[in-house]
């Protein structure tokens, strides 16, 4: 196969403005915060919220959205980075982490080995417990200090924001510990299992 | 890209998916007749809502948002998933 | 091309391949028409889009769709692009881009939302901003194959600044007794303006497009928000759902 054809002074604007060491192979800095979907936005009200965490049959807890409110609240601020390679820096996130939902219901390790984030709209994402735990996931309320655009995912979001943004399940509601892995609706139709950004773990076979 | 009030002119149609899916089926089947798996209805591709066009298609139904096709074109292959859809008319109607 | 049938689709590969800029013509101060020669170009159908790719010299690539506005009769391919604010591809084909200048190119893609002579009419296009372009193929090839087949536009733009292929479009509704061109101008109005000052509503729709007994082949292109509010209120109209054919356009053509 011939090279493509150089596009004449055609140069990604886009690339230019960034400390390339804050950013993975591939991306470039927004200040943006673009919205990508798989589906209508949900309308969801608290009102209705429920959040769960389950193993096999069994409930492990389930809360509804007072009750999530008073468990206790971290606030972050990271970079996120998205397959599709804008990379946001900096962006604040409150909420509730994977090790105090564990916490909350008495475990102190995951109880099974892989999970599957289960969302309104339908979306699902696999995430190993592993990358959730030591504080490297939240289910998140807030974003830069309010709450989170129906939009954008709200009223809650899966954050794992060390791999890429389609991990970080929008309008999340179930985390599900499985004991064997299962792909979500990205993993499934030729997107990396994993998707580390550093590794550019974009598709399947990456 | 910029963000938009509610993010519904972010939604495209099968029309901006017809590249993708001529990738995949070599012809291309914008015009041709697909029945939704969820609700029985029957719509031209071309015309189911299209989601997520940056990383792929994902075609709903217009009645009831049901996934109706999916498809990506990563850096090694093509996918394609159609469980949402009982069928696909090619021709003449 | 001559005889064309319309629902037919080659199984053909979509391939790559170069167009060169043969001339460029501005369409408003946003927008300009790239008319391209594409050294194997197989004809295309009015309402057809063609994905253009282009390729910096770090191996960067970024890909966009544009609607072909030229008809299949033309020598060369139009493609019309409009200026998006921090675009990444159309700044650069707007603003950077100079005749002899070549970029791949693939197509022509799409054949839903596709009209032809043979369909016949009447025929109801409604375009919102640089949803025009796919109509402007169709109007274009009626012209070139003299078909006096009756036709009625609604085009609605910001300001009459923004109305892409004004003179053209005028010129057309002058010489064609059959074609009837109606602009409403939505933030922006001359003073002496007496066309609309609305966005499309119910009202405007049932005045400009024929009624559903005349079963017209209705064409409407345009942003999400107006293409779907269009459609829904056509069918308030009485039209059926299959005789509206849609095609939205959205900010990944930036």
């Amino acid at each position: 196969m011939s090279e493509p054809p150089i596009s004449r002074g055609f140069r990604s604007r886009r690339q230019e403005q960034t400390p390339k060491n804050r950013l993975p192979p591939g991306q470039y800095v927004t200040t943006d915060f673009p919205v990508l979907s798989a589906g209508p936005t949900p309308q969801i009200t608290v009102e209705n919220w429920t959040f769960t965490l389950q193993l096999g049959g069994a409930i492990l807890g389930t809360w509804k959205w007072a009750e999530f409110e008073t468990l206790p609240q971290t606030t972050i601020k990271t970079d996120i980075h998205c397959v599709t390679k804008w990379s946001k820096l900096d962006t604040a996130w409150q909420g509730v982490t994977f090790d105090d939902l564990l916490k909350a219901v008495g475990l102190s390790e995951p109880p099974a080995p892989y999970i599957m984030a289960h969302c309104d709209g339908g979306y699902t994402t696999n995430v190993p417990p592993a990358d959730l735990v030591g504080g490297q996931g939240m289910i998140a309320t807030r974003y830069e200090g309010l709450p989170i655009l129906p939009m954008h995912g709200g009223p809650a979001r899966l954050l794992v924001p060390h791999l890429y943004f389609w991990k970080s399940a929008k309008w999340v509601r179930r985390l599900r510990f499985m004991e064997k892995d299962e792909r979500g609706f990205w993993e499934s139709l030729g997107y990396h299992n994993y998707g580390d950004p550093w590794k550019e773990q974009r598709y399947d076979g990456d | 890209m910029t963000e938009t009030e509610n993010g519904s002119d972010l939604v495209l149609d099968g029309n901006a998916a017809a590249g993708l899916l001529q990738e995949i089926f070599v012809s291309d089947i914008t015009s041709a007749r697909i029945q939704c798996g969820a609700c029985g209805s029957i719509a031209a591709v071309g015309s189911l809502r299209l989601y997520a066009a940056q990383m792929g298609a994902v075609l709903r139904c217009v009645h009831c948002d049901g996934v109706v096709m999916r498809a990506v074109h990563t850096s090694h292959d093509r996918w394609l998933e159609m469980t949402g859809a009982r069928s696909l008319r090619f021709g003449r109607l | 091309m001559t005889a064309i049938d319309s629902t037919a689709s080659p199984a053909r590969r979509l391939e790559w391949q170069q167009a060169e800029v043969r001339e460029i013509v501005t369409e408003t101060f946003r927008v300009k028409s790239l008319l391209l020669r594409v050294a194997s170009w197989p004809g295309h159908f009015p309402g057809q889009h063609v994905d253009i790719r282009l390729t910096a010299e770090d191996g960067y690539q970024a890909q966009r769709s544009y609607s072909i506005a030229s008809p299949p009769e033309d020598e060369l391919l139009a493609v019309t692009v409009e200026r998006v604010e921090n675009g990444e591809v159309s700044p650069y084909l707007v603003g950077e881009l100079r005749i002899g200048d070549r970029f791949e190119l693939r197509g022509p893609i799409g054949g839903y939302f596709v009209w032809t002579v043979p369909t016949g009419g009447p025929l109801c296009l409604i375009a919102g901003g640089s949803g025009m372009a796919p109509l402007m193929a169709m109007l274009r090839h009626r012209d070139r194959q003299k078909a006096h087949i009756p036709g009625s536009v609604l085009y609605s733009s910001r300001s009459l600044e923004d109305v892409i292929y004004r003179n053209e479009l005028d010129g057309m509704a002058q010489c064609d007794s059959n074609l009837r061109v109606i602009y409403t101008l939505t933030r922006k109005q001359p003073e002496e303006w007496l066309g609309p000052r609305r966005r499309i509503d119910k009202a405007l729709l049932a005045e400009v497009c024929y009624p559903p007994d005349k079963n017209p082949k209705i064409f409407v292109c345009g942003p999400t928000s107006l293409v779907e509010e269009v459609a829904r209120m056509l069918v308030e109209l009485g039209h059926e759902p299959q005789t509206i054919k849609t095609e939205r356009f959205g900010p990944t053509g930036a």
